[in-house]
C-alpha cells in the first residue's frame, strides 16, 4: 500500500453544540479493509464523516490520502465515495441509468463516456435488469446497490460505508456486505454493527463514547466488544 | 402538481427539452393574451386535449392531471366569484387550468436529465455574471425528484395513524410529514454533497 493510501488523524475531536461527540482520535491506517464499530452514540459515524468532510474536527487535523477535507473538500469528495445507511436519500434521478449517470454531472465527460461507464456500472453492481426502472418502485437492497453503483462509477479511491446494511433483510445484507468486502478494488472504511463483517476487515476500530477504545486484529477487538456487550 | 415522466415514442417524446418548453412557453402566452376572444379558450382545450392523445399518453392521463389540480381550480374559483362575475370566473380558472396541464405534459413526456440539460443551456449567459446556473437545473431535478418521496411519506404517517387507530386530522398530518421531509432534505443534501454535487 502506497503513501498515497494513508488515513491519518491527529488529535482530532469533534463538538456539537459543546457537546463531544469525538474525542482526541489519534491514528494512522493504511490497511484496505478498515471495520468500525461500538454502540449506537459512541461516535462511529462521526468518524466517518471527517473523511470528506460532512464533519469538521473542532481540534486537530485529519488527511485522507495526502489530502485535508477543510482545505481539499471539493477534490476529496471526487475520490472519496459515501454510502449512507438510508438509501432513499443518496437517489435523485427518477431512473436507475439517470441516477448514475448523474453521478458525473460537470466532470468533463463525452455522452459516450458518460454511456459506457454507466453501462459497465449498471452491470458491475447487477442492476442491468433494472437499468430504466423507477428509483423509487426498487425494493431497498437495489436501492443500495444503486447507491453503491453511484459512488463507484465516480471512481473513488476510497469508499467509506456507514452502516450499509443497517436497512437491509439477511439476503441483501450479505449481498452488499460482500460487495463491498469481496469486489470492490478501493480501500474500504465500513461502519457497522454487523460482526460478522467487521470480522472480514484487516482491522477493525472500536469506538466507546467518543473515543478510540483500540484498534487491531478483528478478532480479538470484536471478542472483547462482545464479552463488554452480552 | 408536477408529474412524472411516463417513457413513449411519440413525437413530443422526441422533441428537444428546449423548444419543447419554448413552444409550450409561447401557447401558454397566447391563451393568457388572447381573453377578449371568444374562440380561444375553445381552441386551447382542443390543441390540449390534442396534444395529450399525440403523446400517447391518452385521455385518461389528461383527466388524471385535471383532477390533480382540482384545489387550486377551487381556491381560484371560489376567490374571484367574490369579485367578478361568475362567467368570467369560470373563463379565468379555465385559462389557469388549461396552462397547469400543458405545463404537466412537458414533464410527462421528458426526461429530467434533459429538462436540466436544457435549463443549463438556457441560462449559460447568466454565468458571465457568476450565476450557478447548475444549481438552478439542480433544484429544478430536485423538486421534481420529490414528489414521489414526499408522496411516500404521507402514505407512512396516514398507515402509522390509522394502525395506532388516530383520527386523521390535517394538524396531525401536516407536523409530521414537515418534519420527515425535512429530515430527508437534510440526509439528501449530506448525499449530494458526497457525491460531490455542491
Amino acid at each position: 500500500m502506497s503513501g498515497q493510501q494513508e488515513i491519518r488523524f491527529e488529535d482530532v475531536c469533534v463538538e456539537f453544540a459543546g457537546r463531544a461527540a469525538l474525542r482526541e482520535v489519534s491514528i494512522t491506517l493504511n490497511e484496505k479493509r478498515i471495520g468500525v464499530i461500538g454502540s449506537n452514540g459512541s461516535g462511529k459515524s462521526t468518524f466517518a464523516r471527517l473523511f470528506n468532510g460532512l464533519v469538521s474536527p473542532t481540534r486537530g487535523r485529519v488527511m485522507i490520502h495526502g489530502l485535508d477535507p477543510l482545505r481539499d473538500g471539493r477534490r476529496l469528495r471526487q475520490r472519496v465515495g459515501f454510502i449512507f445507511s438510508n438509501p432513499d436519500a443518496q437517489i435523485v434521478m427518477p431512473t436507475v441509468t439517470e441516477d448514475l449517470a448523474f453521478s458525473l454531472r460537470g466532470r468533463g465527460l463525452t455522452r459516450a463516456e458518460v454511456d459506457g461507464r454507466v453501462t459497465s456500472t449498471i452491470a458491475a453492481v447487477d442492476l442491468g435488469a433494472h437499468a430504466e426502472a423507477s428509483t423509487h418502485g426498487l425494493s431497498s437492497g437495489q436501492k443500495q446497490l444503486l447507491a453503491l453503483g453511484a459512488i463507484l462509477i465516480g471512481e473513488p479511491d476510497l469508499v467509506v460505508a456507514d452502516e450499509p446494511t443497517a436497512m437491509l433483510d439477511a439476503s441483501n445484507s450479505r449481498k452488499i456486505g460482500n460487495r463491498l468486502l469481496d469486489e470492490i478494488p478501493q480501500q474500504l472504511v465500513l461502519v457497522t454493527h454487523d460482526l460478522r463483517l467487521a470480522a472480514r476487515c484487516d482491522v477493525v476500530l472500536r469506538f466507546k463514547e467518543g473515543m478510540l477504545l483500540e484498534h487491531g486484529d478483528p478478532r480479538s477487538v470484536i471478542a472483547r466488544y462482545e464479552r463488554d456487550h452480552p | 402538481m408536477i408529474a412524472l415522466y411516463h417513457p413513449g415514442t411519440s413525437v413530443l417524446h422526441r422533441m428537444p427539452a428546449g423548444a419543447k418548453v419554448l413552444v409550450f412557453a409561447a401557447l401558454a402566452l397566447a391563451i393568457t393574451v388572447t381573453t377578449g376572444t371568444v374562440w380561444s379558450l375553445p381552441l386551447a382545450g382542443v390543441i390540449t386535449v390534442a396534444l395529450y392523445m399525440c403523446s400517447g399518453l391518452g385521455i385518461l392521463t389528461l383527466l388524471r392531471q385535471l383532477y390533480t389540480s382540482r384545489w387550486i381550480v377551487l381556491v381560484m374559483l371560489v376567490s374571484q366569484v367574490i369579485f367578478l362575475p361568475l362567467m368570467d370566473a369560470i373563463t379565468n380558472t379555465s385559462r389557469v387550468l388549461v396552462v397547469i396541464v400543458l405545463a404537466a405534459l412537458i414533464t410527462l413526456t421528458t426526461r429530467i436529465p434533459a429538462l436540466l440539460d436544457a435549463t443549463d443551456h438556457a441560462l449559460a449567459p447568466l454565468r458571465r455574471l457568476r450565476v450557478n446556473t447548475a444549481a438552478i437545473g439542480l433544484l429544478l431535478a430536485l423538486t421534481m425528484t420529490a414528489i414521489p418521496v414526499i408522496s411516500g411519506f404521507a402514505s407512512q404517517i396516514r398507515e402509522a395513524q390509522r394502525a395506532r387507530g388516530v383520527p386523521v386530522r390535517p394538524q396531525r398530518f401536516v407536523v409530521p410529514l414537515l418534519v420527515m421531509s425535512l429530515k430527508h432534505s437534510d440526509e439528501l443534501a449530506d448525499a449530494l454533497t458526497a457525491r460531490g454535487i455542491e
